[in-house]
């Protein structure tokens, strides 16, 4: 099977290309990149001309509820979403029911993984058995299985021992340690963020300092380790700050932002209404902290975008704020979003830093074996995202192929959005049509 | 007049003449409180839904005489505990309530956001906001400013002193939007592990110390202590805030000789408030309690009493 | 939009048919005895003031008089276009077997009248109730007949009798307007 991709703006994963170029991808493998590649022997042929032709996206963040949960997503629904919202990779969480703490689970999902039709499924593993935040997972197991990240996420690694022993027991295992900063205590049954929204809603507030003081913890136990640490849906400008100043004085310490972090404040908590649909955690923050995120992002602060696509049955999700679940639905729009805000916000860095984050930014926090989905370069996987800066879409959650049926853009018309997704060599999405070519 | 909001969630789009308007139809309301026959033909045929998922005998009397004293149909659906717990969910009941014909439908919910909900659901009828969750409290607070308005005249230039647990309280939130609103300063004073976050946004300010939160103050409004935030902590005993916060003769003297004393009941007598304050002269306590019924059919009537477009 | 049509009453024929239904009033009741002047809320009231006013200095002596507000006991609140707003009542004696006079400004459908007599009964129980109108307009949907007339003035539905009193509207004078488009 011989695809050719004619005329893209070539991002390799660092850089974008002002010149028109050609890739031809062969049994899920780029073979070549060039100009003018000649279209003979090609099953398929799709002119790009104006579009940015990217390595595949890598989502490093996403709960797709398989196994046990499968009213919310499973692996089938969460793959063909991911690969309409323009991933080809997924990173599924292990909070799940029975959690992935165990090798069987971890080839379970890439087994299961390997028939499904739209983005590739890497599964992490949990870094606690049971994901108690007790003792140890068998992580070694996991990682041989095939985990690509290890992490309690939807809770934090309260006890800080446990979080250490994990550092220092994956360091050779090649696998990432991704904390979810949250220090418990500070956030029992808090709802939104502490501030504006905590003050007018009377629902009780999630400070800052809730997720600020669990990175400063992790930022000293991988300074006393010398162990790589991660920290997801970094929400604050606290958190973003102790980021900063880790990474100044060499610590190994990387984290995601979320697109809806990225476009969404806690003012949209009150203007809706308290509709529970922007119910999420860590909670929607005030503007100023939405502006330091980007600030992170033009700075090199942050390392990824990840969706924490969090989809719920409608019977979980559309009930009074305080009773709806927490997490947004975002896997089929997030990219738009970020474009659009990107725009929106008068482009406060360069389009290759953004495309970065979905790109090489991700891959570098995975096992070795996958860092080159992030790149386009001959004999890497023929993952490919392409990008149309200019087309306009509208949200409509409803058609969606994700199970979720919520989302604080249904509705929204959205600039720039993922148009084709490509998962080895496959084409797993398209809005373009083919030129010639196919049997 | 034109009355633009479609249901009572809250007060914070409301504009000074909407809460005028409103507290002036309460007066002619009030006068019927007077009459020997109180009932008014006003809102014959029209079905008026009391939900309640928390207890809450004051308001929902409140609500059901008003509702009486102008002749609608009353009917009272409890349901006890979260929406979730019992199988239907509130977009279920929206659906239900409206499906038997109901023209207005007052929510008491734990839940903050109980009311927009429903409003978001209901495509027909009108919501009152009973009470969502610590959010708001609309029709408490307007009873409150017509409690004061009533007593006081003109609201603008008047110093409120609020004490107690703003953090947890629905009045709270609603009634210092409410007097801010009226042009009515508004100063907090209580434990600030009480207070919320931004005190300023709301539009009042804070003062630790309740004897200067109380010098010159037209009114003073207390607002209930609840055991439970000793248990979870947020002060250290009952006994320690009634002797730094509590309410009495002594603290009132700070206040303007004519000051009103307020406190949207039920009232912890020995802890927020002493009894000599709660049972003097100046206390509007029981006076609060006639306002909430004239406030009510005010409002039922504006909503319900004219052309809807 | 309403567009004016004619002055049907100026505020000298005003004066001088007031007169002349408290002579009626004083003919009819031999004097003031045991009675209550009511007027409705809004135009009403004013009407009722001067026609007290009238009936005091003939008799040299003062009737009391109150204020009737009728929005509460309407049956055809859809059909206005506002918001209806309350006013106040304010009857200052007992209408228990009084003789009470209802005074309004425009009797049309009759439905005000039904309504203000529904909220007098809810007051107590007067020994009588006679209607005073300055304009009857015809168009009865009632079986309702005021006791004192001051006009006659046949019209059609399309239009509007606008009495103004000076205290409201700066003078006294009743109009006649159409509705027009817009």
């Amino acid at each position: 099977m011989k695809i050719l991709f004619r005329n893209g703006l070539l991002f390799d994963g660092t850089t974008l290309s002002c010149e028109k170029t050609d890739i031809l991808t062969e049994d899920g493998i780029i073979s070549r990149i060039g100009k003018g590649i000649d279209d003979e022997g090609a099953n398929e042929v799709y002119n790009l001309s104006g579009l940015i032709l990217s390595p595949g996206f890598i989502d490093l963040h996403c709960h797709l509820r398989d196994p046990g949960q499968e009213w919310r997503e499973d692996l089938l629904s969460g793959s063909r979403a991911g690969a309409a919202g323009g991933f080809s990779t997924l990173v599924c969480m292990p909070n799940t029911d029975p959690p992935v703490d165990n090798a069987a689970l971890i080839r379970y999902l890439l087994e299961k993984g390997e028939e499904c039709e739209g983005s590739r499924i890497l599964p992490s593993g949990c870094l606690s058995r049971e994901r108690a935040g007790k003792t140890l997972a068998e992580m070694g197991k996991m990682a041989i299985a095939g985990a690509v990240i290890f992490t309690d996420d939807g809770s934090p690694v309260s006890d800080t021992n446990l979080l250490r022993l994990a550092l220092l027991y994956s360091s050779r295992l090649g696998v990432r340690v991704m904390e979810h900063p949250e220090d418990r205590s500070l956030t029992s049954g808090a709802q939104v963020n502490d501030g504006i929204c905590s003050t007018f809603s009377g629902l009780k507030g999630w400070p800052s300092s809730a997720e600020a003081s669990d990175i400063f913890r992790g930022v000293s136990l991988s300074m006393d380790t010398g162990v790589p640490i991660h920290f997801t849906h970094v929400s604050a400008k606290e958190s973003i700050n102790a980021v900063r100043i880790a990474k100044a004085s060499d610590c190994k310490v990387t984290c995601d932002v979320t697109p809806h972090h990225l476009c969404l404040d806690e003012s949209m908590v009150i203007g809706s209404g308290y509709d529970g649909v922007f119910k999420v955690t860590p909670p929607l923050r005030s503007a100023s902290d939405t502006d330091a995120l980007w600030e992170g992002i033009r700075d090199g602060t942050v390392d990824a975008i990840a969706t924490d696509h969090a989809p719920y049955h409608l019977d979980e999700k559309d009930l009074p704020f305080q009773e709806s679940s927490f997490g947004i639905a975002s896997l089929e729009c997030a990219v738009a979003a970020v474009l659009d805000e990107w725009k929106r916000r008068k482009e406060p860095c360069p389009l290759e830093r953004l495309l970065s984050l979905f790109t090489s930014g991700p891959a570098r926090l995975l096992p070795e074996k996958w860092r080159t989905l992030g790149l386009i370069a001959a004999g890497s996987p023929a993952d490919l995202t392409v990008i149309d800066p200019a087309f306009e879409q509208t949200v409509d959650v409803s058609k969606w192929k994700s199970k979720a049926r919520l989302t604080p853009w249904n509705g929204r018309t959205l600039r720039g959005w993922p148009v084709m997704t490509v998962v080895r060599g496959k084409i797993a999405y398209s809005l373009i049509d083919r030129v010639s070519g196919g049997k | 007049m034109e009355w633009k909001h479609r249901h009572v969630l809250d007060l914070d789009t409301w504009e000074r003449p909407d809460l005028q308007h409103i507290l002036e139809q309460a007066r002619s309301m009030d006068e019927l409180l007077d009459r020997p026959i109180k009932k008014v033909p006003a809102l014959r045929g029209k079905l008026v839904v009391n939900l309640f998922f928390e207890a809450s005998t004051r308001t929902r009397v409140s609500f059901e005489l008003a509702e009486k004293f102008l002749s609608a149909d009353v009917v009272n659906w409890s349901a006890s505990g979260s929406s979730t717990g019992k199988g239907e969910t509130l977009r279920d009941t929206a659906w239900t309530l409206e499906a038997m014909g109901a023209d207005a439908v007052v929510i008491r919910h734990g839940a903050v956001g109980a009311a927009d909900y429903l409003a978001r659901k209901l495509k027909k009828s009108v919501v009152f906001n009973g009470g969502d969750g610590a959010h708001s409290h609309p029709t408490q607070a307007l009873l409150d400013l017509y409690t004061a308005w009533k007593k006081i005249g003109p609201l603008e230039g008047k110093k409120v002193a609020m004490i107690g647990d703003v953090l947890h309280s629905r009045v709270a939130r609603s009634d210092i939007i409410a007097f801010s609103k009226m042009g009515s300063s508004v100063v907090l004073s209580g434990p600030a592990t009480l207070m919320p976050r931004s005190v300023e946004a709301l539009g009042a300010t804070y003062d630790e110390n309740p004897r200067s939160a109380v010098r010159d103050a037209d009114i003073i409004y207390l607002l209930r202590i609840q055991k439970e935030r000793q248990d979870e902590g947020m002060f250290p005993s009952l006994d320690e805030y009634h002797q730094l916060f509590g309410f009495d003769a002594a603290l009132l003297k700070h206040a303007r000789p004519d000051a009103l004393v307020m406190h949207p009941g039920p009232i912890n007598r020995g802890v927020e408030i002493a009894s000599d304050v709660a049972d003097g002269s100046q206390s509007m306590i029981l006076g609060q309690v006639r306002s909430g019924v004239a406030i009510r059919m005010a409002l039922l009537f504006v909503y319900l009493g004219g052309v809807r477009q | 939009m309403l567009i004016e049509k004619a002055k049907v009453m100026t505020a000298q024929d005003m004066e001088r048919i007031l007169k002349r239904m408290s002579h009626e009033i004083l003919e009819r009741n031999h004097g003031l005895e045991n009675m209550i002047i009511v007027g409705i809320q809004r135009r009403g009231v004013y009407l009722a003031n001067r026609l007290g006013g009238i009936l005091a200095h003939f008799e040299s002596t003062r009737v009391p008089s109150g204020v009737l507000d009728i929005t509460l006991y309407r049956d055809d609140l859809t059909l206005l276009h506002d918001q209806p707003v309350v006013h106040s009542t304010s009857i200052p004696n007992d209408v228990n077997a009084r003789k009470i006079l209802l005074v309004d400004d425009v009797l049309y459908t009759g439905r005000t009248i039904r309504a203000a007599m529904d909220a007098l009964m809810d007051l107590g129980r007067p020994a009588s109730v006679q209607l005073a109108v300055l304009v009857d307009r015809g168009h009865r949907e009632l079986p309702i007949h005021p006791d004192y007339i001051g006009r006659t003035i046949p019209t059609s539905k399309n239009e509007v009798i606008e009495v103004r009193v000076s205290e409201l509207d700066g003078k006294d004078e009743v109009v006649i307007c159409e509705r027009g488009e817009g």
